[in-house]
């Protein structure tokens, strides 16, 4: 019995050995702090980055399509990654791999693979969260170019450029709503009136603190948007996930949805659902999802040609597809519509706070002190 | 129970002998002797594929930049009501396993053990709700159920007045997830009661003990390890599921451990601590059951239904309780099977969900499968799933069957160790094992990363608790005696293995692959990290149309899954009963 441990002991350790050598241990080289980073594709955004119009369009095309290949890393929606990768792809002889997954995972994604020095992607287009922290973490490349300049500026960032908003606004079923009135203001939504028929969604807290500084700048107290956001709370339905609160909307089991993207409800209207998002309640809130060069691609002139074009034709790719492009076309469809960006500083560096504080809202009321 | 090694292995009398010149030759032949080998190989995947992501996990929940730390402890445990996170989390676990428990062990033994009519409508009644993917088959409750747009309670409405079901509450999440759980339990006590030796019943019925007192007194004492199996897996799978609790308890404020999973890993940077500090609890839970487990198999004899003596199961005859059974189980099958199937059916040929009525089925049509057909990934992810979920199957049944043997038949000590290691990596979340991954296999000099294979080692490290509970189950009531009358007549310990245990393992390893086979077909939380561009498979598809919005979409791709894995799943079972035991 003695001799069976041993053997099985020596057996689990020449084992172990010899997958510890191929694994490695977990926490090896977590502290490894410095990035990696390909002198020669900085170098290369650098030299192009200070040409412009069809010059610089031609050295990008000539370089690209002789690397003849480009990894995306992005959280757009899979039928808009899609449209976009068939249009640059018949455009130009670059042959594209698209990882798609949530804005989170591509941000997990990106940071293990740079920690551990493996450049899996050349260009990644995500959510603002998702890109300040790439930002902010240095693992994107510095990008100069003329498209850029057409932005506005709630859309240009250190590292990243805004490609297309996402819109925050009130959508309703068009058959529920009847005899109740469409929603005219944010602060309609707390109105007793919509009790029981509102949705709200979990995780919205993005949405939550931009509306909450708005109100604020308004001169409204913090007491008064506490009440005016635990009056929509009370007795709203919680929902988890834009896409079941679309679906759930048009099935009628809620008559109201509070911050769905207009897109998504767009897309379910233009089959026929009775949901609707016009007239815009306003402020519209726009969350911008941009565009990031790696400062360590494999291929930076496809890169920085994806880039630009996605800033050119690309915005009208986006277009077709029902989302807003960040450059506004010549016909603006939000034309007079005030439009306010999410706050992503204070997302970002206070965005614990504000998970909990929007938590609490969610479960019904109870506020959070401060 | 008396010697499990073949003779040459036989070493008990030799230890007293002093060490003799032919010692060290004598060491080597028993090393390198293909059971040794084959044992040591498996313990060392077992303990590699459970250690690597719970010590990831581990160092993420007590050590941060600054050290050691508990905050995450305090972060996970302080949420505003955890009294009542954790009441729910325990009522709803305990509901949702009974309620697997009753219905899944029912529709086994009449299946098995009964000469039940409809017998065919058992297989789907007990499978499908397996194969449709959480989120489908709790959407198609909600349009089955909720209080506002549920159809049944339109259909009730007249007679009962509005809102009779009302899927939104407690015991909506109990009952949607118990029948989405039921098939566990349904395939491990199917396997038990396979293995069933009829006699004692007979003897029992012959003494003149009523059918139930049989059942009560003989049948389920003799299956008790696979009821405490089927005990653990769904107190811990329920404790964990997150589509239910998210999707109808949300909406009116019941909250549940998953809930709070949820939000801590979706935080950036995701609180691994935290995530750690919650998923240790489940894992106390776990180890409790391991233990609790073992210790029932351990008086393993009075299990060992299958012995040297012949037997052939024969179904017991119903008498006239068989119309009411036959009632029950239709019944049971339109509401588990046909009810949400239906739904999901009908979504998949509108544009967007309306309540049946004559306009609605004007707008009828095969555009959502159209769609389908023509993603272009869509033929790629469907391979890949099929390569996945079929290598992965075999994979964790083989590597588990020889793990099982160690732990019940084996004298090793330590061997208990094997068996709470195979048991790991049902707590840790999907997620958190696909960061473990990565980071192992980034670093790795052989190229897994990117490739398809770091998704055959998150599935097969995700699946191996089922399989290693089918397989102990199994095991535990094949008595040792047939084992050793094959080592008796000189036939090596993997003859042994290969000819007599497999052979007689095969109602458990054939459920275990059926179960592991189709839900690795739902894996998403591990794949969504993990996969590269050209290794996409089913279940990122849905979750892509799922993001688009594209819920049709999504309930066509659900039908189409249904309907593949049905098929796979009967071939398997044609090809099963070729082997084993035979029933009448």
């Amino acid at each position: 019995m003695h001799r069976s441990t041993t053997r099985l002991a020596a057996g689990l350790l020449v084992l172990g050995l010899g997958l510890a050598a191929c694994g490695g241990s977990p926490t090896a080289s977590d502290q490894s702090s410095e990035k990696g980073s390909n002198g020669a594709a900085e170098a290369l955004f650098a030299e192009v980055g200070a040409l412009s119009g069809q010059e610089r369009r031609d050295a990008l095309v000539a370089k690209a399509e002789k690397e003849g290949e480009l990894t995306i890393y992005t959280s757009m929606t899979a039928d808009i990654a899609a449209s976009v990768v068939e249009a640059f792809e018949d455009t130009f002889d670059v042959k594209v791999s698209l990882y798609r997954a949530g804005s989170e995972t591509v941000l997990q994604r990106v940071l293990q693979e740079q920690k551990a020095k493996f450049y899996g992607n050349d260009i990644v287009e995500s959510n603002a969260n998702e890109m300040f922290v790439l930002a902010k973490e240095g693992d994107l490349a510095e990008y100069v170019g003329e498209r850029r300049e057409l932005v506005p500026d709630a859309g240009k960032f250190e590292g990243w450029t805004a490609s297309r908003f996402n819109l925050f606004s009130p959508s309703w079923n068009t058959d529920l709503i009847k005899g109740l009135g469409e929603p005219k203001s944010w602060e309609d939504l707390a109105d007793p009136r919509f009790d029981g028929k509102l949705a709200m969604e979990l995780g919205d807290y993005d949405w939550y603190l931009t509306l909450y500084g708005y109100w604020q700048k308004q001169g409204k107290s913090e007491a008064e948007i506490d009440k005016l956001f635990a009056d929509m709370a009370d007795g709203a339905k919680i929902v988890k996930g834009h896409t079941v609160q679309g679906e759930l909307l048009s099935a009628g089991q809620f008559a109201v949805v509070a911050s769905n993207y207009t897109y998504l409800v767009e897309k379910v209207k233009q089959k026929g659902a009775p949901v609707a998002y016009t007239p815009l309640v306003e402020p519209v809130i726009a969350r911008p999802n941009g565009v990031g060069l790696m400062k360590t691609a494999a291929h930076p002139a496809a890169a920085m040609l994806f880039y630009d074009w996605l800033l050119e034709e690309g915005q009208q790719v986006l277009a077709e597809n029902g989302i807003t492009p960040s450059i506004a076309p010549a016909k603006d469809p939000l034309e007079g519509v005030e439009v306010i960006p999410v706050d992503i500083e204070k997302l970002l560096d206070e965005n614990e706070k504000w998970a909990k504080k929007y938590e609490a809202v969610v479960q019904g009321g109870e506020q959070v002190k401060k | 129970m008396t010697t499990t090694a073949p003779p040459v292995l036989a070493s008990a009398p030799e230890r007293a002998i002093p060490p003799a010149p032919g010692r060290t030759a004598r060491l080597l032949r028993v090393l390198i002797a293909p059971k040794t080998l084959i044992v040591a190989a498996v313990a060392g995947i077992t303990g590699y594929l459970a250690l690597v992501p719970l010590l990831y996990l581990f160092y993420g929940t007590f050590f941060d930049e600054s050290g050691f730390t508990l905050g995450g402890f305090q972060r996970a445990y302080s949420a505003n009501g955890i009294g009542q996170l954790i009441s729910n989390s325990v009522l709803f676990a305990i509901g949702a396993a009974a309620l697997s428990l009753v219905v899944g062990t029912a529709l086994a033994y009449l299946n098995v053990r009964t000469d039940v009519s409809f017998k065919p409508l058992f297989f789907a009644a007990s499978m499908i709700p397996l194969i449709i993917p959480g989120i489908l088959y709790t959407v198609a409750w909600i349009f089955l159920a909720s209080p506002d747009i549920g159809l049944l309670n339109k259909i009730l409405e007249p007679v009962f007045g509005p809102g009779v079901f009302d899927v939104f509450t407690i015991w909506g999440m109990i009952w949607v997830e118990g029948l989405h759980l039921s098939p566990i339990v349904f395939l491990l006590m199917v396997a038990a009661f396979r293995s069933m030796d009829p006699s004692l019943e007979e003897s029992a019925l012959m003494s003149g003990a009523t059918r139930w007192a049989t059942f009560r007194k003989i049948t389920v004492p003799l299956v008790r390890p696979a009821i405490v199996a089927s005990i653990l897996i769904m107190a811990v799978r329920s404790l964990e599921s997150f589509e239910v609790p998210v999707l109808l308890g949300l909406q009116d404020g019941i909250y549940v451990f998953t809930s709070r999973i949820y939000f801590v890993l979706r935080s950036y940077p995701p609180d691994l601590a935290a995530a750690g500090a919650l998923a240790g609890g489940l894992l106390v839970v776990a180890v409790l059951g391991v233990l609790l487990s073992s210790r029932v198999g351990k008086n393993s004899k009075s299990f060992q239904t299958v012995t040297g003596k012949g037997f052939r199961p024969r179904p017991m005859e119903l008498g006239k309780w068989r119309p009411l059974a036959g009632v029950l189980i239709v019944g049971y099958f339109l509401m588990t099977v046909v009810a949400p199937l239906a739904v999901l059916l009908y979504t998949s040929l509108l544009k967007f969900y309306v309540a049946p009525s004559v306009e609605a089925v004007k707008t009828m049509g095969l555009d959502n499968y159209r769609e389908l057909a023509g993603l272009s990934q869509a033929g790629t992810a469907l391979k890949n799933s099929l390569i996945l979920g079929l290598g992965t199957a075999t994979l964790v049944m083989f590597l588990m069957a020889i793990a099982a043997w160690i732990v019940v038949r084996s004298k090793v000590r330590g061997r208990g160790v094997i068996d709470q290691l195979s048991f790991v990596p049902l707590v840790i979340p999907g997620l958190v094992l696909g960061l473990a991954l990565s980071f192992v296999y980034l670093r790795s000099p052989v190229p897994i990363y990117g490739t398809i294979f770091i998704l055959l080692i998150a599935y097969v490290t995700r699946y191996m608790p089922y399989g290693m509970r089918y397989v102990v189950t199994s095991m535990q009531q094949i008595g040792a005696e047939l084992e050793e009358s094959a080592q008796v007549c000189g036939a090596s310990w993997w003859q042994t293995f290969r000819r007599v245990l497999l052979p007689l393992l095969t109602p458990g390893l054939l459920a275990g692959w059926v179960y592991i086979l189709v839900v690795s077909f739902r894996e998403l939380s591990s794949s969504i990290l993990l996969y590269s561009p050209g290794n996409e498979v089913l279940s990122i598809l849905i979750f892509e149309q799922f993001e688009n919005g594209q819920f049709t979409v999504l309930a066509a791709l659900g039908v189409v899954m249904v309907l593949t894995l049905v098929v796979l799943v009967i071939i398997a079972y044609k090809l099963g009963a070729k082997v084993g035991l035979k029933q009448d």
